[in-house]
């Protein structure tokens, strides 16, 4: 648009001489004279206009305008940068921060989506609930604090019913909070609407000599898959060990945590953590009504549950990763109840044999009568009450392949978990084992590697089983087997944003004492990441 | 932190009576070769880790125990930058739980932030791949806006160690000058070149500078592998046409064959990285390398 204003001018400038040849020499010297000020003029203020235009544009379009004034053609002889002397100024101006799309204050937001379509065949279509509620001879049943609202004891957010389910929307914020701390929060939002914190906590950033402390609502770094959320995960469940002795949500405590990386010629990193003790199963308490009525007592003040952690990775060159961890979880609190019914005969004959054990949700029948050819079911409850420990080793392997989109990564990851609770008997129907003592010993273990056998494309393989070892120490101690399973899945990242996968398991799931069910279950998930560019954790 | 131990040991030192004749290496962890190679050239003397190797895509890494290990004692990460190592560097800079090196700290030092950038401001559409509005990262193929980092570059490293101040800056000005004296060279080489297709927006910078037309891109959208019909709407564009295809080690090598097959175009395949253990020198045989495949094309 400027540039047409010099033609123009001069094109007008030009015609008004010629129209006027008779004129004499000196007023055609003084035009030619006037005409080339003007020229002049123009010249200057075009490209005045044409520098402040292109100014303008590189302003607008860089986030660090001071970072980006060197000639970009003539680099050799553009000044070398603001001497050592005045880092402050140029730090504030953006040299020692990063470029990104990231808009100024706003956190980083993203929204991670992830539903499925669920089939097995089980005659109700709840295999994926039996898989989070396997049989154990240890395990009662102490889901926290009725009054909470969240209905932990149904597990029915948790788990995928037969057909189509949106298990959740994740809603992530994190953002540096000055130059102290970070910051992040993730809460879930299920299918029916639920919404649920799952992590909200602010982390230090200026510690020294390594330290750094955690603190607010977390995901506990105990073992390895623990601080993962569910959209991080291989396959699209939770395996055994995880879910049924630590819940659906793993060690999700309110607490602090202090850890250190210390500066060795290895990756070492060890920490601690004090938390809250709100949990599903491990270091449970049961409702107020049930610590009432059964001699449990109340639940203690907190902080109850304290976690210990140490991982360690020798150093294997650029392409190979090893992490080896061990893991200590001590709930100072746990309490449970034993269900069972006695079968009583009309002649009041107790069978003591003949006792069975209750899933824990048939526990509201508290009545507990049930007639059935002569015979009285009577529900017996024990109340038990102590602290339990956890123990965890892990290993993680990771090689990176280097072929397009993630062919020819493989990775392998096996954790071991062992849960013992001391408990004393506070209340039974025999009187005579009030006050005895059950220690409850369970464990658990999963296996699990990927493999990208094409660009794009991963394939996954997992074994996982639950209860190796069942021991109840003080009375009963049948073991009627473990629950295992095995699951193979197949993930399509169509991009890095992306997700489909399919995924078969065939469980062999302890339901009850020498019940089991057997059943092949299958899913297709999807998984869809909206907003910032997601961390690639170890 | 080995720095401070030293710092602690040539205080301890020195009131014990004893002159300090500590020399202090500076530790020194580097993203990419090529910013490694920078690393070398200007402070030969640092402890030198670099973090990834040229066959390895730097964006898609993941954060390493080992990253974190070399992060956490380190006194200066050289990055690409903007955004190219977002993915796993943020992740592992938190873990190593070292605050010198974070954004924003004299121990964080990003080529991107030193230079213009190309690309800047596109859509922020993620129908269009996995795209940077904040520009294009890929710097490190340009030699000129390296020597301009190198220089850059020395400035922090001669504020973390005034010592050495003016080596570091008198090293960034021979490499500048080494640069200058090749460029007349790779110009006339490649004045005339056909242009290239790469599978990716990651080498521009290279074409930029020399004027080479980019002809195409193998992947339509960024992070997308093509599909046939792109590759053939790319056949079919090109098509009679002269030029050379250029692919990374870590892109899938079928998609530019068949295209090399169908326009009857070399086809090579050469990193964005020189190898780990290059210094300046070694940079700028890799940029020699680059200009040999494109000006084949002749």
């Amino acid at each position: 648009m400027q540039h047409s204003l010099l033609p123009g001018a001069l094109c007008a400038a030009l015609l008004v001489p010629a129209a006027t040849a008779l004129a004499d020499d000196a007023d055609i010297a003084e035009l030619r004279a006037e005409l080339e000020a003007m020229r002049k003029q123009y010249e200057t203020r075009i490209q005045q206009l044409e520098r402040r235009l292109s100014d303008a544009e590189r302003a607008a379009r860089t986030a660090q305008p001071t970072a980006r004034t060197g000639a970009v053609a003539q680099p050799m002889s553009a000044p070398l940068a603001p001497s050592p002397e005045q880092p402050t100024t140029k730090g504030a101006s953006g040299a020692f921060g990063a470029v990104t799309a990231g808009s100024a204050f706003n956190p980083q937001i993203s929204v991670i989506l992830d539903g499925n379509y669920y089939q097995d065949d089980t005659d109700n279509g709840n295999g994926a609930a039996l898989v989070g509620e396997a049989f154990t001879p240890g395990r009662g049943h102490g889901h926290a604090h009725g009054e909470d609202g969240h209905d932990h004891g149904g597990h029915a957010h948790s788990f995928a019913e037969n057909g189509f389910n949106f298990r959740e929307a994740e809603l992530s914020f994190s953002a540096t909070v000055d130059p102290y701390f970070d910051a992040a929060a993730y809460i879930a939002i299920d299918g029916d609407g639920n919404v649920e914190l799952e992590e909200a906590y602010f982390d230090t950033r200026s510690l020294p000599y390594g330290l750094k402390v955690k603190g607010g609502k977390f995901l506990s770094d105990f073992g390895y898959a623990n601080n993962q959320h569910p959209h991080q995960w291989d396959f699209v469940d939770q395996n055994l060990p995880y879910l049924n002795l630590l819940g659906f949500h793993g060690l999700q405590d309110t607490g602090l945590q202090l850890s250190w990386v210390p500066d060795l010629p290895f990756y070492a990193r060890i920490g601690a953590e004090a938390l809250q003790g709100d949990q599903e199963i491990f270091g449970a308490t049961v409702s107020d009504e049930e610590q009432d009525e059964l001699n449990l007592g109340s639940t203690n003040t907190g902080p109850r549950l304290f976690t210990a952690f140490a991982k360690v990775a020798p150093e294997l060159g650029r392409n190979h990763a090893l992490q080896l961890g061990l893991s200590y979880a001590h709930a100072e609190q746990h309490q449970e109840v034993h269900s069972h019914t006695h079968a009583v005969h009309d002649e009041h004959e107790h069978e003591d044999e003949a006792h069975e054990h209750e899933d824990e949700h048939e526990h509201e029948d508290d009545q507990g009568h049930a007639h059935n050819d002569g015979v009285t079911e009577e529900l017996h409850q024990t109340g038990l009450g102590g602290n339990a420990d956890l123990w965890g080793i892990d290993l993680v392997y990771k090689y990176d392949g280097g072929g397009a989109y993630g062919k020819g990564d493989f990775t392998f990851q096996t954790e071991y978990l062992r849960s013992t609770k001391d408990l004393t008997v506070r209340s039974s129907a025999h009187p005579e084992q009030i006050g005895s003592s059950r220690k409850l010993t369970t464990d658990g273990l999963y296996a699990q590697a990927t493999y990208g056998f094409l660009p794009k494309w991963k394939a996954g393989l997992r074994y996982d089983i639950l209860g190796l070892t069942n021991e109840v120490s003080g009375g009963r101690s049948e073991s009627f087997g473990s629950s295992d399973r095995w699951t193979l899945d197949v993930t399509w990242n169509l991009s890095e944003f992306s997700q489909l996968r399919a995924q078969y398991a065939y469980n062999d799931i302890l339901v009850a004492e020498d019940e089991r069910e057997r059943f092949s279950a299958f899913y297709v998930q999807f998984l869809m990441s909206l907003g910032t560019h997601g961390a690639h954790k170890f | 932190m080995k720095r401070r131990s030293l710092l602690l040991a040539a205080l301890l030192a020195t009131t014990l009576g004893v002159a300090p004749a500590l020399a202090l290496a500076l530790d020194v962890v580097a993203t990419s070769p090529s910013m490694g190679a920078l690393v070398r050239t200007l402070a030969s003397d640092a402890n030198l880790t670099v973090l990834a190797g040229p066959d390895r895509n730097l964006h898609d890494l993941q954060a390493k125990p080992s990253m974190i290990r070399a992060l956490r004692g380190a006194d200066l990460v050289v990055a690409v930058g903007a955004e190219l190592e977002v993915g796993w560097l943020p992740a592992a800079s938190t873990s190593a739980a070292n605050p010198a090196i974070l954004p924003g700290r004299v121990g964080y030092f990003e080529a991107a932030a030193q230079v213009p950038l190309l690309d800047i401001g596109g859509s922020a559409n993620r129908a269009l791949g996995d795209v940077h509005p904040a520009g294009n990262p890929h710097v490190d193929l340009d030699p000129v806006r390296m020597a301009r980092v190198a220089e850059a570059l020395a400035t922090r490293l001669g504020q973390l160690d005034a010592a050495g101040a003016a080596r570091y800056r008198a090293n960034a000005r021979r490499f500048a000058e080494a640069v200058e004296r090749r460029l007349p060279d790779w110009q006339a080489r490649l004045g005339n070149a056909p242009g290239v297709v790469l599978y990716h927006r990651d080498a521009v910078y290279l074409l930029d500078r020399f004027g080479v037309p980019l002809l195409g891109t193998i992947e339509a959208v960024p992070g997308v592998p093509p599909s046939g019909r792109d590759l053939r709407k790319l056949t079919s564009e090109l098509a009679g046409r002269q030029g050379v295809i250029v692919h990374a080690p870590y892109q899938s090598p079928r998609a530019p064959n068949k295209l090399g097959r169908d326009l009857g175009w070399p086809v090579r395949k050469l990193a964005m990285s020189p190898p780990l253990s290059a210094d300046g020198n070694g940079y700028l045989s890799h940029i020699d390398a680059w200009v040999d495949a494109i000006a084949v094309a002749n």
